[in-house]
């Protein structure tokens, strides 16, 4: 089950994603966290964040709109009150930084150089905040812009993460990897809304939110598959995960880890399920090193091209 | 020891005791057993997302959870419709609930306590209710509701003090008429939010103290997601705490509504 991303060792390529699952703290009172292949914490600011006014979720069809605007501590009350007890779990934890401006991300990436954490997750993906976040991650330009000026700032590992709004991921992935970045992560949520017909008012207070569950897994594994074949460091996909098989489809698809998200809300011990479940199916299928499955998809396409790649072995034979 | 658990439960019973309102008994482990204001997070049959409901008791000799739900939306509809002997997955105890050890030890030092309810949040005041009945204690409780079909706990509340109903009517006048004669020291309260409000206002006007049950959108029901936050505090210090970890129940001038 072990796997390396960007050289940090992880006992599974199971990751518990950003904004769904706190430090952790609330989790660790129902199992053991320290059975996930890392964590990434709640998106931290250099200040605290209130975040956005309530409500701030709707059900939608197989998933689930959220508005929570970056409400966290700020990175100092992250890494004195949280850390600490986070890091002694032994297991790598990410950071998700997140800000609302190009010296906000500098800072906030510094001050946590120099602390336990394992990598940088570069959250340029958050639809909910006013000024920033997503806005970073919306073209190549910026993309390669905000992650050269992150990369200059910190000898950590950096995953950028991703947004799907967007009219080509393959650009983006590329933008962030011609920057510096260590790995991509993606995809964040997709921009939605949903409305209250008997009010007339959209049911998030912020009108739009973020659309998340397994609504999006398709959309997330075409554009994990399309961002793997574009990049040649790591791509860690995530979007609508609630089961092992899930999991495996993003390995298939070009994926060397899978964070898992929404499937936290809904069902709170989906975390030890999955990766319980993801260890049957390795042993089922006799593969010890997950990164067997990595890029492994059978297409025509590639079908031709290994047919191509054998007859010109035997020819040279 | 006590400890949040997510397990199958069992429903006991079901029945409807009001207008699109259904009571619910469901079979909980012993450790995980609810205390008055604390609440099940419920994954209704064919929904996305679990949903919070209070409990309105719990029965010591059958290891019983009660609910009551009020047919809202989709959610509370799939919870209500289902049925003795149906399986239905949820989370128990969740969220910090009614002080009750110190308002019981108020109430045996005389101290005079109100429970105010408005519709459905009459519902978490009947397991206080009945936790100072089991203490050999009485409460006064006011409760209003739209009509006479909606009705509900009357019953229950009667036999642990007198209970004030008032039907189409607003249940803070009746506190205000009760208070020309006796002011209360504190009041829990759980309603609708411009039945909070005025309640806050009472308070605010006369030093009384107390707690309220406050209910928001909800997530994760365990306090990672922070989906379903209120705001509380005053000024500059005002914050964003969640309504499922830090609440539901808060101090009664702790949350602007």
């Amino acid at each position: 089950m072990r796997t390396k991303l960007c050289g940090v060792e992880l006992k599974n390529p199971l990751i518990a994603a950003s904004g769904t699952f706190g430090f952790g703290r609330e989790y660790d009172e129902l199992y053991d966290i320290s059975c996930w292949g890392a964590i990434s914490v709640k998106g931290l600011t250099l200040r605290p964040r209130r975040g956005n006014p309530p409500g701030r979720i709707a059900e939608t069809a197989s998933g689930m709109l959220n508005s929570v605007g970056l409400q966290n501590p700020g990175v100092d009350a992250f890494i004195r009150d949280e850390l600490p007890w986070l890091a002694a779990k032994g297991i790598p934890v990410i950071a998700n930084v997140a800000g609302s401006s190009e010296e906000e991300y500098a800072e906030a990436v510094r001050r946590l150089s120099d602390s336990p954490v394992a990598m940088i997750e570069l959250n340029i993906s958050c639809p909910n905040v006013r000024q920033g976040g997503v806005s970073f991650g919306t073209s190549p330009e910026r993309v390669y812009g905000i992650t050269r000026l992150v990369r200059a700032c910190t000898g950590l590992p950096l995953m950028v993460k991703l947004t799907p709004n967007v009219s080509d991921i393959a650009e983006a992935a590329t933008a962030a990897e011609d920057a510096g970045a260590d790995a991509v992560s993606l995809i964040n949520t997709i921009i939605g809304m949903a409305i209250d017909t008997g009010t007339r008012r959209p049911v998030l207070a912020n009108v739009t939110g973020g659309l998340s569950g397994p609504a999006i897994k398709p959309v997330a594994l075409r554009m994990v598959w399309q961002a793997a074949r574009a990049v040649s460091i790591p791509v860690v996909g995530m979007g609508g995960i609630t089961t092992a098989d899930d999991a495996v489809q993003f390995m298939i698809a070009g994926a060397c880890a899978v964070m898992i998200g929404t499937a936290n809300i809904t069902d709170p011990m989906s975390g030890p399920r999955i990766i319980d479940d993801f260890r049957r199916y390795l042993e089922g299928e006799g593969i010890s090193d997950p990164g067997a499955l990595v890029g492994s998809l059978r297409t025509d396409e590639a079908d031709a091209r290994r047919e191509v790649f054998e007859n010109r072995k035997s020819d040279v034979l | 020891m006590r400890r949040t658990v997510d397990v199958d439960a069992t429903i006991l019973s079901s029945r409807v005791i009001a207008r699109g309102t259904t009571e619910l008994a469901l079979a909980v482990p012993r450790n995980a057993a609810p205390r008055p204001g604390q609440f099940l997070h419920i994954r209704a049959p064919g929904e996305f997302l679990r949903r919070p409901i209070s409990a309105s008791g719990y029965d010591e000799e059958t290891g019983a959870a009660r609910i009551i739900v009020r047919d809202a939306g989709r959610g509370s509809r799939a919870i209500s419709g289902l049925g003795a002997g149906d399986r239905v997955r949820l989370l128990t105890p969740l969220g910090r609930g009614f002080p009750m050890e110190s308002i019981i030890r108020d109430i045996a030092s005389g101290k005079k306590i109100w429970l105010a309810g408005g519709g459905i949040g009459a519902a978490p005041l009947l397991f206080a209710a009945s936790s100072v009945r089991a203490a050999d204690l009485a409460i006064d409780s006011f409760v209003g509701f739209r009509d006479e079909e909606s009705v509900i706990g009357v019953r229950e509340l009667g036999e642990c003090g007198s209970v004030s109903v008032s039907v189409g009517g607003l249940v803070t006048d009746a506190m205000t008429r009760a208070m020309e004669s006796a002011v209360p020291d504190s009041i829990l309260a759980c309603g609708p939010v411009p039945m909070l409000r005025a309640i806050q206002k009472i308070c605010a006007g006369r030093g009384i103290r107390g707690f309220m049950s406050v209910e928001e959108r909800m997530g994760c029901g365990v306090g990672a997601c922070l989906v379903c936050v209120c705001r509380t505090g005053t000024g500059d210090g005002w914050e964003h705490r969640r309504v499922c970890r830090d609440g539901p129940v808060f101090g009664i001038s702790e949350v602007a509504l």
